[in-house]
């Protein structure tokens, strides 16, 4: 079969890293024999389980006045009731659901949201609110009729969901108990300042500016849409507490349980298989059901199960804002000012609203815009009666990227500058200086490829079966992260057991969500060792009573910081297992090496064995041999900075002036990776993130009935995301510019990977119409309302 | 559909608490009301009762396609399909296909240059997999938009779906040449 695509060839060549090869876990996810939580949690194999299903609250806000559940606990297979007012609910804290990476959520040290969370509370915040009470009964079907059984006197008031009406003078409080005035997000020590950055005199730069643009878009609400849903099993043994689920954080959860149930970390057992996709705000294991499911395990003696419906699990979706920018610049494209607003719709709670709104904006102007001296940010969010907002693949960038970019562009045509230039000019990380040989490079490749320098002006193109017209549009961003911006999470480690038959057990611990980071540990390992990749048995079930420390599957840096890991530690078992074999063949260790699993004299490499030989030569008691070589070691992460790396999507698309339908032709995507440690997964990872993005750009945001506050579209047929049907040509190119620390000084890619693409294909569409479509998404209703075809 | 075992069709009339199920090659008998209940789905049954697990669940609402397996050849939903409803069919799994299986094969060593991996998190792929043999069973050479038009009902949130065209069309491919290998 003909592949026409673009190899990527590694700047250095290596045995394993850098070069195509299947995932490690390959085989069992097509054989269907790779576990997800859903596998481990059966009813056949825990076979006094229950299933618990929670209230959800029919109002947006509302009070539980009283509640009788005298007759669903006389419904036959009703096994337990946790009511609001029951004592081990009523005493357990108010806390945050938002992870914080290497910390707890509890007990708030580094935590990020506002705790805002009760287990079951008495009160309704959203349409679809856990409250009030928990049933568990012998079936789904009668947890859920028990429910139905369930009276309950509500005391209505008034809701707010958007933005706008939250703000109002007489708008409802929401969460009085975390701001009594109104409904922002307090100015906390947490959550900061509303003005987060402040940097030289913007006023100023704008007074020296030559040409300014302004901008206003709004970046609506999708959500992770994960086939796996959230989900837990929880059982008390004699011992200890255990936790089977789809948390991509095991360390973590436990952490949460320990601190919330006032356990010892030692009698928490936290597990987790393969997971069925993170997307950026997956399961952490610090949701109100975990603590729910606990409690009613120990009230009822039995394993409760507990999992979300697919209309259930739309929540926590990215947190939709109102963007603003001002970008002031000389002629000749420098930028002398710059000032971003973001305006946040946290919905009914704020989980990890303060991470896409507050702390990663920053980030992202660290690395975009470090060298413009005149620099401000605010970042604020109310809180509404919609489903609480949290963050998602790209946070705070994809957001910031959106507005910035349309600035850019805005700023490009006032100027009479090629957007690109701009682009190389402005763009740079702290302590870089703009032209960014990573911007420069990714910039190049990506124009050559999609032929920028044949774009027509906006509007000016070619019609098309005279009707439709095409243009194309880009966006850059920093990728993310670095080693040194996960300092936070302390040292990865890792342990090898080298068999004597040649074959390899590897604990490198991480929730495979599908990133690849499993993989890359692997060829990392493999090289480390000089064993074959195949020979690597990688232990893919986290669990924390067994298992190392897990690294969490956040920001892109597991693979790097993995991978890192994994050659140290093989590097320090193949040294071990080389020095037995030096004394065997009385030589010095340094004059050996091994390569596939043979251990040859590297000045005559004719002298060899495999390894199984070796062991085979040697009585098993000689050298301790009856032990395997087992390492266990820990990576410190460094904190110094290397600089950054970036990407981009270029994008092409036809848009139908009659129908208002937007064809997306061809995307392509660079991304600067340092090293690509295992291109078909970051090759992967790119074209997936392409997928994302253009949903987020075209289909995917949450709809409400303004009357009732009752959600609409929270099923895949009325949500949409992109479909076999819909893909277009899609070219992952992944570079390596970017020189990092380690061995690999490797850069994420996956997080990043749909980042530029809503720009991207906005841009294209102005390119295409002439119109500018300043909300995500790009319907084609707001495509025929923007090109003046209302009520057509 | 021949349902002969040793010259005498097992179904019977008269048994209408039976579900008599042909799950991979074997036949499986369960009495309704007391092994399984009127409500259960295929998925259920499958997964629960007879513990292949590769079926997977995700919106149970027959939206998203992973629950997808084949019932007498055809791709089948089995999230939505009523378990007793099948009383004398076939039903063929992932577990089913065997480890040789051409689009297994496909699909855990695609890594060519251009497209990534066949799958990623994996949650789609047995259902994907599942579909594609029910077009290949029809279909032996898709075109491209043959595989578009009847894998679009198979949702891959990763976004998989150049890979997954590629890994089908090796699978219809390899197929092919191992047919005329045999000649």
């Amino acid at each position: 079969m003909k592949n026409e695509k673009r190899v990527f060839v590694p700047r250095k060549k290596r045995e394993n890293i850098g070069t195509y090869r299947p995932r490690t876990e390959a085989w069992k996810k097509a054989r269907g024999t790779g576990n997800y939580s859903q596998d481990l949690a059966l009813k056949r194999k825990y076979q006094d389980m229950v299933y618990m299903r929670i209230l959800k609250s029919p109002y947006p806000h509302a009070i539980i006045k009283s509640m009788d559940t005298t007759a669903a606990e006389k419904l036959p297979g009703v096994v337990g009731i946790l009511r609001y007012d029951d004592p081990e609910v009523a005493a357990m804290e108010p806390f945050t659901a938002c992870w914080t990476d290497a910390t707890n959520s509890a007990s708030n040290i580094q935590a990020w949201g506002c705790k805002d969370r009760r287990v079951l509370s008495d009160r309704g915040r959203w349409v679809g609110d856990e409250v009030g009470v928990a049933v568990a009964a012998e079936t789904t079907e009668i947890a859920e009729e028990a429910l139905r059984l369930i009276e309950i006197e509500w005391e209505e008031l008034p809701f707010c969901l958007t933005i706008d009406d939250a703000m109002r003078e007489d708008a409802p409080i929401i969460h009085p108990d975390i701001n009594p005035e109104s409904n922002f997000l307090p100015n906390t020590e947490m959550w900061g300042p509303d003005i987060f950055m402040d940097e030289g005199d913007v006023d100023k730069g704008f007074a020296e500016a030559d040409e300014i643009v302004e901008a206003k878009a709004m970046y609506k609400n999708p959500q992770e849409c994960a086939l796996d849903y959230w989900n837990c099993m929880m059982y008390w043994t004699d011992d200890q507490l255990i936790s089977i689920s789809d948390s991509y954080a095991v360390d973590q959860s436990r952490i949460f349980l320990s601190d919330m149930l006032g356990i010892p970390l030692n009698k928490i057992r936290c597990i987790s298989p393969l997971e069925g996709g993170q997307h950026g705000r997956g399961n952490t294991g610090e949701q109100p059901f975990f603590l729910a499911s606990a409690l009613m395990s120990k009230k009822t003696g039995r394993p409760v199960r507990y999992f979300q419906t697919r209309q259930e699990h739309f929540h926590d979706t990215r947190t939709e804002c109102y963007l603003t920018v001002k970008i002031g610049a000389k002629k000749d494209g420098t930028i002398t000012a710059i000032d971003f607003d973001m305006l946040g719709n946290a919905g009914a709670y704020s989980d990890c609203t303060i991470g896409e709104i507050k702390y990663v904006p920053p980030e992202w102007l660290e690395s975009m815009l470090a060298g413009i001296p005149n620099l401000r940010f605010t970042g604020r969010a109310v809180y509404t009666n919609i489903v609480p907002a949290s963050c998602m693949r790209s946070i705070g960038n994809i957001e910031m990227n959106y507005i910035f970019g349309l600035g850019t562009n805005m700023l490009a045509e006032k100027l009479g500058i090629d957007e690109i230039d701009i682009l190389k000019k402005n763009v740079s990380g702290v302590g870089c200086t703009a032209p960014d040989p990573s911007v420069v490079g990714i910039l190049d490749e990506g124009a050559k490829l999609i032929g920028w320098d044949n774009r027509h002006a906006p509007g000016e193109g070619e019609w098309i079966d005279g009707c439709k017209k095409r243009g194309i549009g880009f966006s850059l961003n920093n990728t993310w992260h670095t080693e040194n911006q996960e300092f936070r999470r302390g040292p990865t480690q890792v342990m090898i057991k080298l068999n004597h038959d040649g074959s390899v057990i590897i604990d490198a611990p991480t929730v495979e969500v599908g990133g690849g980071s499993s993989t890359c540990a692997v060829l990392a390992a493999a090289d480390g060792l000089g064993v074959p990749y195949e020979n690597f048995h990688w232990i893919y079930q986290q669990d924390t009573e067994t298992g190392l420390k897990d690294v969490v599957q956040s920001d892109s840096s597991v693979s790097l910081v993995l991978a890192e890991a994994a050659r140290e530690c093989a590097v320090k078992v193949k040294e071990e297992f080389l020095a037995k074999v030096a004394r065997k063949w009385e030589r010095k260790p340094e004059e050996l090496d091994m390569k596939d699993g043979r251990v040859f004299v590297k000045a005559q490499p004719e002298i060899s064995q495999t390894i199984r030989e070796y062991y085979d030569s040697v009585d098993l008691w000689e050298e301790e041999n009856l032990v395997p070589v087992t390492v266990m070691h820990s990576r410190p992460i460094d904190d110094k900075s290397y600089g950054f790396a970036y990407m981009a999507t270029f994008a092409e698309v036809e848009v139908d002036t009659e129908t208002g339908e937007v064809d997306v032709l061809r995307m392509v995507v660079c991304s600067d990776g340092g090293t690509v440690l295992f291109p078909a997964g970051a090759e992967g990872q790119l074209t997936g993130g392409q997928c994302q993005g253009l949903g987020e750009a075209l289909y995917e945001e949450m709809i409400y009935d303004e009357a009732t506050g009752i959600p609409l579209n929270f099923n895949f047929v009325d949500y949409k995301f992109p479909t076999m049907a819909d893909y277009p040509d899609i070219d992952p190119v992944p570079m390596e510019i970017f020189e990092g620390h380690g061995e690999y000084g490797a850069c994420g890619m996956g997080e990043a990977a749909p980042c530029c693409t809503p720009r991207a294909i906005s841009n294209a569409i102005y390119n295409a119409i002439g119109v500018r479509i300043n909300e995500t998404a790009a319907s084609p209703v707001k495509i025929l309302n923007a090109l003046g075809k209302e009520g057509r | 559909m021949d349902r002969s075992i040793n010259g005498k069709d097992p179904i019977e009339k008269g048994n209408e608490n039976l579900l008599r199920l042909k799950v991979n090659g074997q036949w499986h008998s369960f009495k309704v009301g007391t092994d399984i209940e009127p409500q259960h789905t295929l998925a259920h049954v499958l997964r629960e009762k007879l513990g292949l697990t590769g079926t997977k669940v995700s919106c149970d609402t027959g939206e998203c396609g992973a629950c997808t397996v084949l019932v007498d050849g055809k791709a089948t939903l089995s999230c939505i399909t009523i378990a007793m409803s099948l009383d004398g069919h076939e039903v063929t799994t992932i577990e089913g296909l065997g480890e040789d299986d051409v689009l297994i094969r496909a699909f855990a060593t695609q890594c060519e240059p251009g497209y990534g991996t066949a799958m990623q998190c994996g949650m789609c792929t047995p259902g994907f997999i599942m579909a594609a043999k029910g077009l290949l069973n029809e279909n032996p050479d898709p075109t491209e938009d043959d595989i578009r038009h009847a894998l679009s009902g198979n949702l891959c949130r990763c976004g998989t779906y150049p890979a997954v065209m590629r890994a089908v069309l090796r699978a219809a491919e390899m197929m092919k040449e191992e047919k005329e290998g045999m000649k």
